[in-house]
């Protein structure tokens, strides 16, 4: 549990001429923690990932207020290029994020545009490609790569900045299973060798539980839950109330379970080998 | 239509890989300056096949040269179709009706349809052996505005997804009853909405997300952008650009004293 | 009973896209009768897309043929086609191009040279199916994701095409808009009588929506039948790489305790857990919607 690396201070947002999307948003991570943020669609997740990333509102018109900080960076003082060096962003589509006709080229990008040194570039470009499972694509057209190869150079592009904070916004929302597993398996990697603090917007829960240390959810422009896994998915009045979110199967079995007295709430899991050892013990016991 | 991102055909020559591409844009204004100056059907034939020369000597192989001199074989017969009109210089060697062709007439237009061919073919060795980064590069390093460049290097990486999306489009709205194969060509054309109104929406989308990715990652943060690829003008750059010098020379002395001009007063 | 009519008849297909490259379709066969809803699963490349392009005439088949109502596709247009096989892409924005909900969701009925009554009658219906009936006069990009997704399903119903393709509609979509579309792609099927076949890799909403399953791996049917029995199929599915829903997964895991593993969602995992945790074991009666052979033969 390290230092807050974000923190955010009632930030509200409005995009131009339209209605209030993020009302009041109060938020603190740590640096080393992996959050994941789900919600339903129009939730606002997007609009606050590009609060995080600065890209609000340097880039993107509309009317902030509150306060982003990103080690110690107030994101609305701050330029930002010297922002993009503390916080890297992976966006939903796999097409439009990627610069390069070449691999190499669009791992590139990002450190020539701070004018870093080719060699220096050229040199961390195969331990980035190692790092998301691509050895020896320098040379490959980018045109050419699945979906998941693709977010999985926007993912090792994003890492070319050595940001602090990785902001993955929907990343296998587009891809195919595959596609979704390539990188889901690299998150999990970063989570265990690198410092990088990574912030997600997922859909796909029960994936998000095995990597996340907390999860957010986020619901018309509020935080209405906080928690790590096993107790963000252990009330079931907020997906009621949050139509358009998921939960994870077993986690949903859990719930019924508890509601009908077969489990207590110390049993309840989310994830799916813990809920087979349950279910098995649980069995055994009423056999015998 | 080109497949892929562009018409570079990759090979291990001397000169994709050891030439500069600022001295194979210089050699190939210089052979758009030859071919302007000489208007001799024979001369321009020569210098044709000096460009098929080099681009076989970039081991191009001889089938990518096709689309360019089937262009050239076009502008040949429009050129010996048309340009007789106009000259009736030399002796008659064809009456048709009352029109008179006369030989440097055809000759003539021989030479013009020649002289496009010429700078078409040498425009797409030029395309063939120089890739697209050493292209945009190599503009850049004569003063290209960064950004201009980026917007070169991103219109290039783009083609090949709006193609596809030009043809998913398509088949999504022939899907819907979309029928273009009937109907005069205007009908047609009105039809073609379907296909372009989509293709420009998704244009301005993908600019849009394109934009904020690039700014997320420091785009025009500093004034100028390092690059990993490397280019340099060698010695034997500098000797071909000196080279290229010396044949305009010649050419010029040459359209003075009237060789390799076979009407004077023409281009 | 007879069985329904069969209407598209796949005989022996195989598709390549270009000469010396590998078959993207490998010797297909296969049957949709009449009120038939199939997932096609398979990943990407597995020539789902290629398979369902050959209904409507998009591509015709190097060898083999495809019979649409009886009618082989080398001879007919898409257009004529598109009035029995309605295809639905998988991005609204590659389809929409009016300005307003009524104009698009009319395009395809119009180009089918249908009476302007009819064409309004088809595009009420349809609005009014995918809850757009009060958006009609709406700019269609101003509307969601998730409301474009439901316009393109829409423009395609509106046509009225008795068989209907949807490629992979609930990509990017939260849970509401899955559940949107899947339910009235259900209604579509079950109180229209349509025939369904939806290209999708999601097997949650497979497990939940689509009865009969057809998984493809590269070019070629590896598995054909009824939903429950594919998903619990292991070994077919471990070809295609694709995992079955969560709760299945479990189910199997737990197959040694009696739990059938063709449990395909989390109200039939409920029902036999009940079933098995109760005290009461006559409180099988209390089971809803249940496999109950493979539950039963354990109990005995």
């Amino acid at each position: 549990m390290g230092a807050p690396v974000v923190q955010v201070e009632g930030l509200t947002f409005r995009y131009p001429a339209s209605d209030q999307i993020l009302h009041g948003i109060n938020l603190e991570i740590n640096r080393g923690d992996f959050v994941g943020i789900t919600g339903p669609s129009g939730a606002g997740k997007t609009t606050l990932c590009m609060c995080l990333k600065g890209l609000i509102p340097h880039v993107v018109g509309g009317t902030m207020r509150g306060r982003v900080t990103v080690r110690g960076m107030d994101t609305r003082k701050t330029e930002p290029s010297i922002l993009a060096e503390a916080v890297a962003m992976v966006f939903q589509d796999p097409e439009s994020q990627i610069v390069g006709l070449t691999v190499e080229e669009d791992l590139a990008f990002g450190p020539e545009n701070l004018m870093r040194h080719a060699r220096l570039i050229r040199d961390e470009i195969p331990k980035m490609l190692q790092t998301v499972g691509l050895i020896g694509y320098e040379r490959r057209e980018t045109y050419k790569l699945s979906g998941g190869q693709k977010q999985r150079i926007a993912i090792a592009a994003a890492l070319m900045m050595e940001p602090q904070v990785l902001i993955l916004d929907e990343p296998t929302s587009e891809l195919d299973p595959l596609g979704k597993t390539e990188v889901f398996q690299v998150v999990r990697r970063l989570r265990e060798e690198q410092q990088v603090t990574i912030i997600m917007v997922e859909h796909e829960v029960e994936q998000l539980a095995d990597v996340a240390d907390r999860i957010i959810a986020l619901d018309r422009g509020c935080i209405v839950a906080d928690a790590p896994p096993r107790e963000f998915f252990h009330s079931a009045e907020l997906f009621h109330r949050m139509e358009g979110a998921r939960l994870p199967q077993v986690a949903e079995l859990f719930l019924a379970l508890e509601a009908e007295e077969f489990v207590g709430p110390a049993d309840f899991t989310p994830y799916e080998e813990e809920a087979i050892a349950h279910l098995d013990r649980l069995l055994l016991r009423k056999r015998g | 239509m080109p497949v892929g991102y562009s018409i570079y055909i990759e090979k291990p020559s001397y000169v994709h890989q050891r030439i500069d591409p600022r001295t194979k844009l210089f050699a190939l204004c210089t052979s758009f300056v030859l071919a302007l100056l000489f208007n001799n059907p024979a001369y321009l034939g020569v210098l044709l096949v000096a460009v098929i020369a080099i681009g076989l000597w970039a081991k191009l192989p001889l089938k990518s040269f096709r689309a360019y001199l089937i262009y050239a074989l076009w502008f040949l017969i429009l050129g010996v179709l048309i340009w007789p009109f106009y000259i009736h210089q030399g002796p008659v060697v064809l009456r048709v009706g009352s029109a008179q062709f006369t030989r440097d007439g055809l000759l003539f237009g021989l030479a013009m349809g020649l002289r496009v061919g010429l700078m078409v073919t040498a425009a797409g060795v030029w395309m063939m052996s120089t890739s697209p980064q050493h292209m945009t590069l190599g503009l850049l390093r004569l003063g290209l505005p960064y950004k201009a460049g980026m917007a070169m290097s991103a219109t290039i990486r783009f083609v090949p997804l709006i193609n596809a999306e030009r043809a998913t489009i398509m088949e999504a709205q022939r899907a819907r009853g979309l029928d273009l194969s009937r109907g005069n060509p205007f009908r047609r054309a009105v039809r073609y909405v379907a296909v372009i109104g989509p293709m420009l929406v998704q244009a301005l989308d993908l600019a849009q997300s394109l934009a904020l990715a690039m700014e997320a990652r420091a785009f025009g943060a500093r004034h100028s952008r390092t690059s990993i690829t490397e280019i340099r003008l060698t010695k034997v750059d500098w000797y071909i650009m000196i080279g290229c010098v010396l044949l305009i020379a010649a050419a010029i002395a040459f359209r003075i004293l009237g060789i390799g001009v076979l009407i004077r007063g023409y281009l | 009973m007879a069985e329904p009519e069969v209407v598209i008849d796949v005989d022996e297909v195989s598709y390549t896209y270009a000469p010396d490259t590998p078959l993207a379709l490998d010797h297909v066969s296969l049957q949709i009768r009449k009120g038939d809803f199939l997932a096609l699963l398979g990943q990407n490349g597995a020539g789902k897309t290629t398979l369902a392009k050959t209904f409507n005439g998009l591509l015709l088949p190097t060898r083999g043929s495809v019979y649409v109502g009886g009618q082989d596709t080398r001879n007919a247009t898409v257009s004529s086609l598109a009035a029995r096989v309605g295809y639905c892409y998988q991005n609204p924005d590659h389809q929409i191009f009016n300005t307003t909900v009524y104009r698009e969701a009319s395009y395809g009925p119009r180009n089918l040279g249908l009476p302007p009554n009819e064409v309004a009658a088809r595009v009420d219906h349809a609005l009014q199916l995918v809850d757009l009936a009060d958006k009609k006069d709406a700019y269609p990009f101003l509307l969601g994701k998730g409301e474009r997704q439901k316009l393109a399903v829409a423009s395609v119903l509106a046509m009225g095409s008795p068989i209907l393709v949807v490629d992979e509609p609930t990509t990017g979509l939260d849970l509401h808009g899955i559940r949107s579309i899947m339910i009235l792609l259900r209604q579509w099927n079950q109180i229209e009588g349509r025939t369904i076949v939806i290209i999708t890799h999601d097997l949650h909403i497979v497990a939940e929506y689509v009865p009969r399953t057809v998984v493809m791996a590269q070019g070629k049917i590896v598995a054909d039948g009824p939903t429950r029995s594919i998903l619990s199929d292991g070994a077919a599915l471990a070809t295609t790489g694709l995992k079955p829903p969560q709760i299945t997964r479990v189910a199997q895991r737990l197959s040694h305790h009696g739990i059938p593993p063709d449990v395909m969602t989390v109200d039939e995992m409920l029902a036999c857990l009940r079933t098995a945790l109760s005290s009461n074991k006559d409180a099988r009666t209390s089971q809803e919607g249940v496999s109950d052979a493979g539950w039963l033969q354990h109990l005995h």
